[in-house]
């Protein structure tokens, strides 16, 4: 059995049932179809401008919303490229920092290996005046001791050489010159 | 003290000296009196200490000079060193000297001997100043140990060193 012969005898037996299993029965075309029209025309007419209105509230939401990403994408851009600006400053200011370091410590190298090359030069001089001091300090004080000695010597030898008769003699030539002076 | 009180002193005691006829001398024992007292610290302590009553000093005087010098020596120093002018003793009777050789033309010969000079050394020696320094003299001798030998005779500005101490000085010097 086919399956139109099946739908005609389901048909016959039940008359809800409209005699195509496809479309109604004519009258239910002749009223349904108006009315559907007229409720589409009416759900145009009154939800239309609703509906159109609540979508193009939506499309500027969804706008002020691309823009609000696009913005917040531009500002993340910049500060993106504030951020790389800062790490490059950074960066510079690090390079010149330790360029600033290096010179100072250079300087100070420098300064400190001529102190210390001044300092020792000075040093050495002060050593060398000192020997030369100490030397001739002891030169000195042994010419003084050996004059010192000298001297106690030649006094002590004059004074056992002064008898009365060389006192009379030293007397005498004193008046021979003095007299024959003028 | 002032020049002119040790002038006055020294006029005082050389009109004493003057009057009592006997200036040569006293004048003499008054400058070898004056060169001890100069080279005597203790003898120059003693007569000028002010905390020393004037009488015991005044007896001190006539204890070294009496019986070695005239009275009128002794008396002189004692008035000097009682009146507490002991300190300028050497400078009045220096004044006294210079004023003695004054009166009578002659320019004092201060003349330092490491031994007693006998009177005829003395009367050459004078007349030997007055030759080289065409003034005619008036000879004081201080005996001086410390020249060791030999003669230092000063004449006014004029020093004449003929000393042993000179030369070896001048000898250390070198040496």
């Amino acid at each position: 059995m086919s399956i139109s012969t099946f739908a005609s005898i389901l048909a016959a037996e039940d008359p809800s049932q409209t005699h195509s299993w496809i479309w109604p029965e004519k009258y239910e075309l002749l009223f349904g179809a108006p009315a559907s029209i007229l409720i589409f025309g009416l759900l145009y007419w009154k939800a239309g401008p609703v509906i159109k209105k609540g979508m193009a509230a939506r499309t500027e939401r969804i706008q002020a919303a691309l823009d609000a990403a696009s913005a917040a994408q531009a500002s993340a851009a910049d500060d993106a490229a504030q951020i790389r600006q800062a790490l490059g400053d950074i960066e510079s200011e690090r390079a010149r920092m330790l360029d600033e370091a290096s010179a100072q410590a250079e300087a100070l190298l420098v300064d400190g290996r001529a102190r210390i090359s001044a300092e020792a030069a000075d040093l050495e001089a002060k050593a060398d005046a000192d020997i030369i001091a100490s030397a001739a300090r002891g030169t000195d004080e042994l010419r003084a001791e050996i004059a010192r000695l000298s001297s106690a010597a030649t006094e002590h030898v004059v004074n056992g050489q002064l008898d009365a008769s060389v006192h009379n003699d030293l007397i005498e030539a004193f008046i021979s010159k003095v007299g024959a002076s003028r | 003290m002032s020049d002119a009180r040790i002038d006055g002193y020294a006029r005082g005691l050389f009109e004493i000296a003057r009057a009592e006829g006997n200036l040569d001398e006293v004048e003499d024992e008054l400058f070898r009196f004056a060169r001890q007292v100069e080279g005597s610290d203790a003898l120059r302590s003693a007569l000028t200490d002010e905390f020393v009553p004037a009488a015991r000093r005044q007896s001190l005087v006539e204890e070294l000079l009496g019986g070695k010098a005239t009275a009128t020596t002794t008396q002189l120093v004692s008035m000097v060193v009682g009146s507490g002018r002991g300190r300028d003793l050497p400078a009045i009777i220096d004044s006294l000297v210079a004023r003695a050789s004054s009166a009578k033309n002659l320019e004092v010969a201060e003349v330092r001997s490491a031994v007693p000079l006998t009177d005829d050394q003395q009367d050459r020696l004078k007349a030997a100043l007055a030759n080289a320094t065409g003034k005619q003299v008036n000879l004081k001798v201080i005996v001086d140990p410390s020249i060791l030998g030999g003669i230092v005779a000063t004449v006014g500005d004029t020093v004449i060193d003929g000393s042993v101490r000179t030369r070896v000085d001048q000898l250390k010097s070198r040496l």
